[in-house]
């Protein structure tokens, strides 16, 4: 166990304080699903905005207290603090989307990936919440850049995940032509399909612009301290792997007889290939990347 | 020439683009599971030789380096010239013009076009004056067309384009640059280095020595920073030194050496210091290998470090051997000002003193030629620029014809547009516009 004094001091408590919020916030967006209660899903978004204030206050305590411990870097150098933020800013993509959108449907997804990513980082042994001094590897300025980059782009790959998720749902309850709106529940509250479809698209390019720059980012990085741009080192080849295959998504949706449900699909499983390259390669492949094994670093 | 059409068409095709998407990613994946550019020996451990030698035949054992994956890459050059050739007189078109005029669009009959009639009794002027109040300038006068962010066309273009340079950039530093790496005693010097691709020696344009190694650590033992001071040497004249640690590398004539590991060889000597009981200050310290014969420099005093053979327990493993053949051991006094007590050996008024061991510290740096690099970098900064201006200003057309209608008193107006990028949220927004326009026309 984790003594009370020093995570509170280093916001971890905050963070699986909020973790609480976000379930709560999942159960009231559960139960929206199938009574497609208005008021509920407004009171979910009141408790997951709750939580993501808690969030960003246990985010900055935690900085200052890195700072004050005499590490230069933001937390964002471990496992844990690879989740915590990871849930971060999938909450944060969603807020934004449901500002400008009306998705209320998305928010049991998100809040289900955002809860489980927190649950892990505050209970898996594999993530302990410690603020560990920095490894010189990461000491860099470049770390801040790479890392804010990739996670808003997986941030961006979950909530597309979210979106292609819905979309298969109402095809195969509905059909595409909303014949039967009678149906109730979520079902009638969410956009017509074409439209879910073309959110889908949108979140996926706004995904692939910054995990585009986040890769180039780390090729410079890794051209600044490892001895070359790119070492086909298994996290970099899996990025690479990411990108084509939301490359190919862009490029699939612009041809003939590829629309709406291959693309869902597409988003699916492009999530899948973002979830391997962002755990996957560290649970299972040693790299240059891996902080998933604390003390295992094959390099400096 | 049919020939030549199809193979264009098949060159250019984005079915092709996407096989070679999905290839590339299979066979990068093949390479994440197996360990890439490790030694022959190596595999034969890991693998078993049989299933070493399907593994070297098939090419995965350097995968990325392999003549298919190599020419997936040129493919997907190729791919994407002529894929980029075959949208560009399009593209052109649409950007700079000649502008499709409203009734070619209307005669393509596309099921996604979107037509409007309204009828209005206000005059053409002021019917135009409404419609570019909504739709900004007209491109032509006489066809009134309206076309929005119409130049960002042009960014996909360059987005592929941009591809093209970094894949460029890639193969010339290929060609031109290698990284190697090789390990440095402290205190001595190289000019070789191992590729990191075979392993096979390369020599280097200047000798490089590593003066000093250190390891800095932070309060509670986690290492903090390895420093290596080094060195570049050339004609026998140091031109250049530098303290590097791991992302902070040093450049020398186009030349990068990054620190990259380190560590120590087996000690093979013990420091001992030589002491003349009558004159103290003559320290003379000798790093003394087993068995050779060194110079004490008191009263030509020759003598040899020597292990036992089998030490007995809670005596010191050595002794000294002097040239007369006397054996000298060593005794441990306890010292009071250090913990470390004192371990030594007398003869008449010379006193061996034993140090530890030396240990001789190497520094495993990466001495790497990143030549062209810079063309990466342009290509990569024009792909975000372009992806960026290519996914989020869309362009919109707009036609609009006007046609007096016989009573003289009305006039028809026609709109027509077509949705880019399948968006279906075009639909409802169009709507909109044209709602706005109907009220400002007729008054409805």
């Amino acid at each position: 166990m984790i003594s009370a004094n020093v995570s509170v001091l280093d916001g971890s408590l905050y963070f699986t304080v909020s973790l609480l919020f976000i379930v709560a916030s999942f159960a009231g967006y559960f139960i929206f699903l199938f009574t497609g209660n208005k008021t509920i899903s407004k009171i979910s978004f009141g408790v997951l905005i709750a939580g993501f204030i808690i969030q960003t206050a246990a985010f900055v305590i935690r900085w200052i207290y890195a700072y004050k411990i005499g590490i230069n870097t933001p937390p964002l150098v471990d496992l844990y603090d690879s989740m915590v933020f990871f849930a971060y800013v999938i909450i944060f993509g969603f807020i934004l989307i449901r500002i400008f959108y009306d998705f209320d449907a998305l928010g049991f997804i998100i809040t289900l990936v955002a809860s489980l990513a927190l649950a892990f980082a505050s209970f898996s042994p594999l993530a302990p919440s410690a603020v560990e001094p920095t490894i010189p590897a990461l000491q860099s300025y470049w770390l801040i850049y790479h890392i804010m980059t990739l996670f808003i782009s997986y941030g961006a790959f979950g909530a597309s995940f979210g979106l292609g998720v819905l979309y298969l749902i109402k095809i195969n309850k509905t059909g595409k032509n909303e014949s039967n709106k009678k149906r109730g529940g979520f079902l009638s509250l969410l956009p017509p399909a074409p439209i879910i479809e073309e959110s889908i698209y949108k979140v996926v390019v706004f995904g692939l612009v910054f995990l585009t720059a986040g890769i180039v980012i780390g090729a410079a990085w890794a051209d600044s301290a490892w001895g070359g741009y790119w070492s086909w080192d298994p996290k970099e080849t899996w990025s690479l792997i990411t990108w084509l295959t939301y490359v190919l998504f862009i490029h699939a949706r612009f041809t003939k007889g590829w629309g709406g449900k291959k693309m869902a699909w597409i988003a699916v499983i492009g999530f899948a290939v973002v979830i391997f390259c962002y755990l996957g390669v560290d649970l299972i492949i040693p790299g240059l990347h891996s902080y998933a094994t604390p003390g295992s670093t094959p390099i400096l | 020439m049919i020939m030549f059409s199809k193979l264009y068409k098949f060159f250019s095709s984005v079915k092709l683009a996407i096989f070679l998407f999905i290839a590339i990613a299979a066979l990068s994946m093949v390479g994440t599971f197996i360990n890439q550019a490790d030694t022959a020996s190596q595999y034969k451990t890991i693998f078993g030789p049989q299933v070493y030698h399907i593994l070297y035949w098939l090419g995965f054992l350097d995968i990325y380096g392999s003549w298919y994956f190599i020419g997936l890459a040129v493919l997907l050059v190729i791919n994407l010239i002529t894929a980029s050739a075959s949208i560009l007189p399009h593209t052109f078109k649409t950007v700079f013009g000649p502008y499709p005029s409203f009734d070619e669009t209307a005669a393509k009959k596309s099921p996604k076009a979107i037509y409007e009639i309204i009828e209005s009794k206000k005059d053409v002027h002021e019917i135009t004056k409404v419609l570019n109040s909504k739709l900004g300038k007209p491109f032509s006068e006489k066809e009134l067309y309206y076309s929005k962010n119409s130049i960002f066309r042009l960014s996909p273009f360059i987005a592929h384009f941009s591809v093209i340079i970094i894949i460029i950039g890639v193969f010339l530093n290929f060609h031109y640059g290698f990284r190697s790496y090789t390990n440095i005693k402290v205190g001595e010097k190289t000019n070789i280095s191992y590729l990191s691709k075979n392993h096979k020696p390369i020599k280097l344009p200047f000798t490089l020595s590593l003066d000093n190694y250190r390891t800095l650590y932070y309060k509670d033992g986690i290492p903090k920073s390895y420093i290596s001071k080094i060195s570049i040497i050339k004609n026998h004249v140091a031109v250049a030194t530098k303290n590097i640690k791991v992302n902070h590398p040093f450049t020398y004539g186009g030349i990068t050496i990054y620190q990259a590991s380190y560590g120590h060889y087996k000690p093979t000597a013990a420091k001992l210091s030589i002491v003349s009981l009558k004159n103290r200050k003559s320290e003379k310290i000798v790093y003394a290998e087993f068995g050779k014969l060194y110079d004490t420099g008191i009263n030509n005093i020759k003598f040899r470090f020597i292990p036992y053979k089998h030490p007995k327990k809670d005596e010191i493993p050595f002794f000294i051997e002097l040239s007369n053949n006397k054996i000298l051991k060593f005794y441990v006094l306890p010292y009071k000002k250090h913990s470390m007590p004192l371990i030594f050996a007398k003869y008449q008024n010379t006193v061996f003193l034993y140090n530890g061991v030396k240990n001789y510290y190497y520094s495993g740096v990466e001495i790497t030629k990143n030549a062209y690099t810079s063309v990466i970098w342009a290509g990569s900064i024009i792909l975000i620029i372009a992806l960026f201006f290519s996914f989020f200003f869309n362009h919109t057309e707009t036609w609009v014809k006007l046609t007096p209608l016989k009573d003289g008193k009305k006039t028809r107006i026609e709109i027509l547009a077509v949705p880019k990028k399948k968006f279906e949220s075009f639909y409802n927004k169009f709507n909109k516009l044209i709602a706005g326009i109907k009220k400002d026309l007729t008054g409805e």
